[in-house]
């Protein structure tokens, strides 16, 4: 579903991201790792084609992103660190802009919204502009849009940042029920949600990808749990 | 197309949900509002060539106003990465934010039309020339627009927008004042470019095809830089 082959990206001259490569299965749900500044974000701008990739080649659904750019778009939903929303807009205006704005068919364009609505559990404030709302809805808005176009990769960064403990339950179980129906990456600093969310998990160092292992894999082979495995991997590097 | 007129609609809405917008409509309009007066009542003629001036002038100030926001906002807030990650095309999203704030200033221009009727009641005004006086300025607005377009997309702050719109609009409205100072070939030049001689037909009644090319061409340049600088990645 995504393959990616030796992407590198320098801003200016500092190299942001080196020789990355992996491939990802549709399906699978894949937790980005890393520490902040380890390139997280721009590897998620690369694959949704806000940012070239300074070299190498990134291919969704069997469409180059570079040359393809809006037939990946179509694929994708995203998320990005900072939800980008319209402070001015309601819940439900914001949602109908992003489903015209995503080729949602004119005729669903209102049954998607009414959908992601009730799967976020943003019904009760549909009707509010999105200025009034706390961090945790605004962040919930965020994932509706993301999800409006019933995508095939789903690209999250940092899903469930400021939300609370209830919050963070539902998000995860919306992500959760995706599992095999789309393909889902999220980035997160919160060990322990990769390790009840996903399948598969990438560790990025310095931009680099230091480890890429299936989590049960991971967990059997160097430790009992991510956190212990991520301080040790970052510690041994640095030694 | 559909997601053009969208995004226009977003725009539009977008100004008035703004206390920006309302302040700048009742200023403008009551500024206007004095000056027709005031010209009115000095001329004691059944025209708008005073009044269509007046406008033309005030436009450079009140225009850098509503068009810094279009894209310095978008990217201070983090939406214009949610924008150019959705399948739409950057001439789409361009074209439909030029076309939200071109409406909203339509609207404005759309406001004085009760000048026209309050003289065609008490004169008998020529209504061809007030036509193409009205075309004139709108068409000018269209072209601070694009210009104050281009601006807001250079950066991610709008007073920085504003203030390089404004040297722009200056240096296009004032060039020929300094006229003398050049030489021949450049006074040509200068003439060319600045949008005094040009609008100053269309006042006068006088509708030339290359006073309508020069205000074209200039918005379709600014667009088109537009799309350029959206496109540029190192403000990423």
């Amino acid at each position: 579903m995504i393959i990616t082959q030796n992407i590198t990206k320098y801003f200016g001259g500092f190299q942001a991201l080196k020789d990355v490569s992996f491939t990802i299965n549709k399906g699978e749900i894949v937790g980005f790792l890393g520490q902040n500044g380890a390139g997280k974000t721009t590897l998620m701008r690369i694959l949704t084609s806000y940012l070239p990739a300074t070299s190498g080649e990134v291919i969704i659904g069997g469409k180059n992103v570079a040359k393809d750019s809006l037939a990946v778009r179509r694929k994708i939903g995203y998320l990005p660190e900072t939800p980008p929303l319209y402070p001015n807009m309601t819940v439900k205006d914001y949602l109908l802009f992003a489903a015209q704005l995503k080729d949602v068919s004119p005729k669903q364009q209102r049954f998607q919204a009414d959908k992601v609505l009730g799967e976020c559990n943003l019904k009760d404030v549909r009707d509010k502009p999105i200025a009034v709302l706390s961090k945790g809805y605004k962040q919930r808005v965020g994932i509706a849009q993301a999800i409006i176009n019933d995508p095939e990769v789903l690209i999250l960064d940092e899903p469930t940042i400021g939300l609370d403990p209830v919050q963070i339950i539902q998000v995860r179980n919306l992500i959760k029920s995706l599992e095999y129906k789309r393909t889902v990456i999220l980035s997160t600093h919160i060990l322990s949600e990769i390790q009840q969310i996903a399948q598969r998990v990438l560790i990025i160092k310095s931009g680099e990808i230091i480890v890429d292992a299936g989590l049960k894999d991971l967990l059997s082979g160097k430790g009992s749990n991510l956190e212990e495995i991520f301080l040790k991997l970052h510690s041994v590097q640095e030694d | 197309m559909s997601k053009i007129v969208a995004i226009a609609k977003k725009e539009l809405k977008a100004y008035f949900k703004s206390p920006i917008a309302y302040i700048v409509l009742i200023i403008t309009i009551s500024i206007f509002n004095i000056f027709f007066f005031l010209i009115i009542d000095e001329n004691r003629e059944a025209s708008l060539r005073d009044v269509f001036k007046v406008m033309e002038f005030l436009f450079i100030f009140i225009v850098p106003l509503l068009t810094m926001k279009i894209f310095a906002e978008e990217k201070s807030s983090g939406t214009m990465e949610f924008l150019m990650t959705t399948p739409t095309t950057n001439t789409a999203i361009v074209l439909g934010k030029y076309l939200g704030s071109l409406m909203f200033f339509t609207l404005i221009v759309a406001m004085t039309l009760s000048y026209y009727f309050i003289i065609e009641f008490f004169g008998q005004p020529d209504r061809l020339t007030i036509l193409s006086g009205y075309l004139g300025v709108w068409l000018e607005g269209a072209l601070f627009i694009a210009i104050g377009m281009l601006t807001s997309s250079w950066t991610k702050n709008q007073i920085i927008a504003a203030i390089c719109s404004y040297v722009i609009l200056f240096l296009l409205y004032f060039s020929v004042s300094f006229i003398k100072y050049f030489s021949s070939t450049a006074q040509v030049l200068i003439r060319y470019v600045g949008t005094w001689s040009h609008s100053e037909n269309f006042i006068a009644g006088i509708i030339t095809t290359s006073d309508a090319v020069y205000y074209l061409t200039g918005i379709l340049i600014c667009i088109m830089l537009t799309r350029l600088s959206i496109e540029n990645r190192l403000w990423r």
